[in-house]
């Protein structure tokens, strides 16, 4: 095991990672940037250190930046939390160079995985549905032609991207005339590379994805699947496990199949397989998200893991220690993620301090956050103030208890979702588990913004 | 000479120490009547330059009373700033750096509070005779100072004064003002992380003026990148 963690990351994963460190007996490093020192990972921490300036790329995406200070501190691990470098072959390559180890995947496996769309193809050579698709685009023409013979309406997508970004829904052969070239820059810009595929769109879908776990040794398990329907332009806003669209066949069948695709194709550490789901319930394959993710605490809290603490176990080398038959979900649980958002002002991400803070508690609630009262929301990150995860015996307690946290919960002097939430929550559409990834776009977040004022 | 932290710094005084808004540091304020200007610094003044930044669409506003100055610097976000100058930290070499502040004072609020840190943050500047301006450290990584550099010398502004090693890469810690070579904050070989105080840059006493024009037009300098 490791005896000291370098945490290169911020907001509540800095957090998360610091806390399982404590449980572990692990020391503990914290990296932030000048404008993240005041956050309260930097300030729990035993030992924190400034990496560089609020300027992500001169600082949590600086792999010299994170690596020296990795070294200056004597840290013999770095844990990259999610986005910003957890993802990076390149870089968890010169962690292992300068004799230090990369929580996550390693180099060569996130290399393997690092193309989603040869990914795709890797995985469906091991018995997983995918997306009708294109290759990588060659140019503007090249595009029209996939697009045409996939049929659309199609989504225009960035290889190298994730989490929805620089994704762009196609209806038309003159919208994919206008929108190539700015898809290009967008992903030059966004991600250092420009190659672009075309993906089938599916109306109506579901986002399903299933938690997945390898240690160096081959042992694999699965903890579930989490339903991520209820999402805004791509982007996650509720999470929940178990998905109701699924029976339990139907889930057994799901999670089984990805787990065993994955060992096949040679996968080391925590994963995740994305799948969209179909109106006849037909699961495809789109990518796979090589770390820790945002909507972890869900399945900690019906299965019981500590998925961070895992996450580092295997990546010490050590055998997963459990099997499948070891693995029990119970219960229910629902993640709200909560945004310095405006939903009245086309959800424009909001900076500013924190006046008051109080988090809601009861049975099965769970707050991760990095805020508190005083605290100033720099303006240079991405809006998650934190996640309000609650856990009930059924979907329908939990629903209450979500509920209840969200009244409970106080966010002063910051304009956030919160409201949006309970709306949601109020939804019958949401009430009946029949949400589809559109139904935010396709109605508009309005409604739900007035009926939650009511 | 303005010595910010991070963004939403007020500085006040012919010195500054910094502090997070809305509150003032000084130095040379040596008796009851600086305490009371101190005050109605923090308790009138700032809060209106505060207001009054804000609607403007100025980076820096300076006014000026009697034998006092408070000058207020938008946040980083209203352009890339250089490294500030800030509380130093403490931390053995090759082993962790702790932060400077603790939680206690971060998460500090009271008015009460307020008024001691500036009492201790004058106690420390008035220990400094002339003018302090800092060079700070470029990266994280392990400071060496320039061998063939020494207490005393003149130095012009952009001088290299020693190097921070990163991964073998040397970045270069440089002095941002003309002055002479002070007290040095960090030892040969210590670990130092991005930001932190290394070596101190005096200007001589009779040059004091002098001094804060130069710092003004470095500060100027500084808008002007934005």
């Amino acid at each position: 095991m490791f005896s000291k963690i370098l945490i290169a990351n911020r907001g509540e994963i800095a957090l998360r990672v610091l806390r399982a460190c404590r449980t572990l007996g692990i020391g503990a490093v914290v990296a932030y940037s000048e404008a993240d020192r005041d956050s309260l990972a930097a300030q729990l921490a035993d030992e924190a250190i400034c990496i560089g300036p609020a300027d992500a790329r001169r600082s949590y995406l600086s792999a010299p930046a994170v690596i020296s200070a990795a070294v200056v501190t004597g840290c013999d691990a770095i844990h990259p939390g999610y986005g910003f470098l957890s993802e990076d072959a390149g870089f968890a390559d010169v962690v292992r160079a300068h004799g230090l180890t990369f929580i996550g995947p390693p180099a060569e496996v996130l290399e393997r995985f690092a193309s989603k769309e040869a990914t795709r193809r890797l995985l469906e050579a091991h018995g997983l549905r995918t997306i009708p698709g294109s290759g990588m685009l060659r140019d503007e023409e090249h595009a029209l032609e996939e697009a045409a013979r996939i049929g659309y309406p199609v989504l225009i997508k960035p290889s190298a991207g994730g989490g929805g970004k620089g994704m762009r829904l196609i209806r038309t052969p003159h919208e994919l005339e206008t929108s190539f070239k700015v898809s290009r820059s967008e992903a030059k810009a966004g991600f250092g590379d420009d190659s672009l595929y075309l993906e089938k769109y599916l109306e109506d879908n579901r986002h399903l994805e299933v938690q997945v776990a390898v240690d160096r040794f081959g042992q694999a398990i699965h903890m579930g699947e989490r339903d991520c329907s209820v999402q805004r332009r791509h982007q996650k806003i509720i999470e929940e496990t178990p998905s109701p669209a699924l029976s339990d066949a139907a889930r057994q069948e799901l999670c089984a199949r990805a787990v065993r695709a994955v060992v096949e194709a040679g996968y080391e550490n925590l994963g995740t397989l994305e799948f969209l789901v179909d109106a006849k319930g037909d699961a495809y394959f789109i990518e796979i998200n090589c770390r820790i993710q945002v909507e972890h605490p869900i399945t900690e809290m019906c299965t019981g893991i500590d998925m961070v603490a895992m996450q580092i176990a295997i990546a010490a080398g050590e055998p997963l220690g459990i099997t499948q038959a070891d693995v029990v979900s119970e219960g229910h649980a629902i993640e709200f993620r909560i945004l310095a958002e405006d939903p009245g002002k086309d959800f424009r991400p909001q900076s500013g301090q924190i006046l008051g803070y109080l988090a809601p508690g009861g049975p099965g609630v769970r707050m991760d956050t990095h805020i508190y009262a005083g605290y100033e929301v720099p303006p240079y990150y991405d809006s998650l103030l934190g996640k309000l995860s609650v856990w009930a015996p059924d979907r329908s307690q939990a629903i209450a208890r979500g509920d209840a946290a969200l009244r409970e919960l106080l966010v002063d002097g910051i304009t956030t979702n919160i409201d949006l939430h309970r709306a949601i929550l109020a939804n019958e559409v949401f009430i009946d588990g029949k949400v589809t990834t559109n139904l935010l776009d396709r109605v508009g977040s309005a409604p739900f913004v007035a009926a939650g004022n009511r | 000479m303005p010595q910010d932290r991070q963004g939403g710094t007020a500085a006040a005084g012919r010195d500054a120490g910094a502090a997070a808004e809305p509150s003032v540091a000084g130095l040379d304020a040596r008796t009851e009547r600086d305490h009371k200007a101190i005050s109605r610094l923090a308790d009138d003044l700032l809060p209106a330059l505060i207001a009054k930044l804000a609607a403007s669409g100025l980076g820096e506003i300076e006014v000026r009373d009697g034998d006092w100055k408070a000058r207020l610097r938008k946040p980083i976000g209203t352009g890339d700033r250089k490294p500030g100058g800030r509380s130093s930290v403490e931390g053995l070499p090759g082993h962790g750096i702790t932060a400077g502040r603790s939680p206690s004072a971060a998460l500090a609020h009271s008015a009460g509070e307020e008024r001691d840190r500036l009492a201790r943050e004058k106690a420390q500047a008035d220990e400094t005779a002339s003018v302090p301006i800092v060079a700070t450290s470029p990266a994280v990584g392990v400071f060496q100072p320039r061998k063939d550099t020494a207490v005393g010398m003149h130095v012009r502004a952009g001088d290299r004064l020693g190097t921070v090693d990163v991964l073998g890469v040397r970045e270069d810690v440089v002095a941002p003002v003309d002055g002479v070579i002070g007290l040095s904050l960090a030892e040969a070989g210590e670990a130092v992380e991005y930001g932190q105080e290394l070596v101190r840059i005096e200007l001589p006493e009779n040059s004091r003026g002098l001094a804060a024009n130069s710092a003004d037009r470095e500060a100027a300098a500084v808008l002007g990148e934005a």
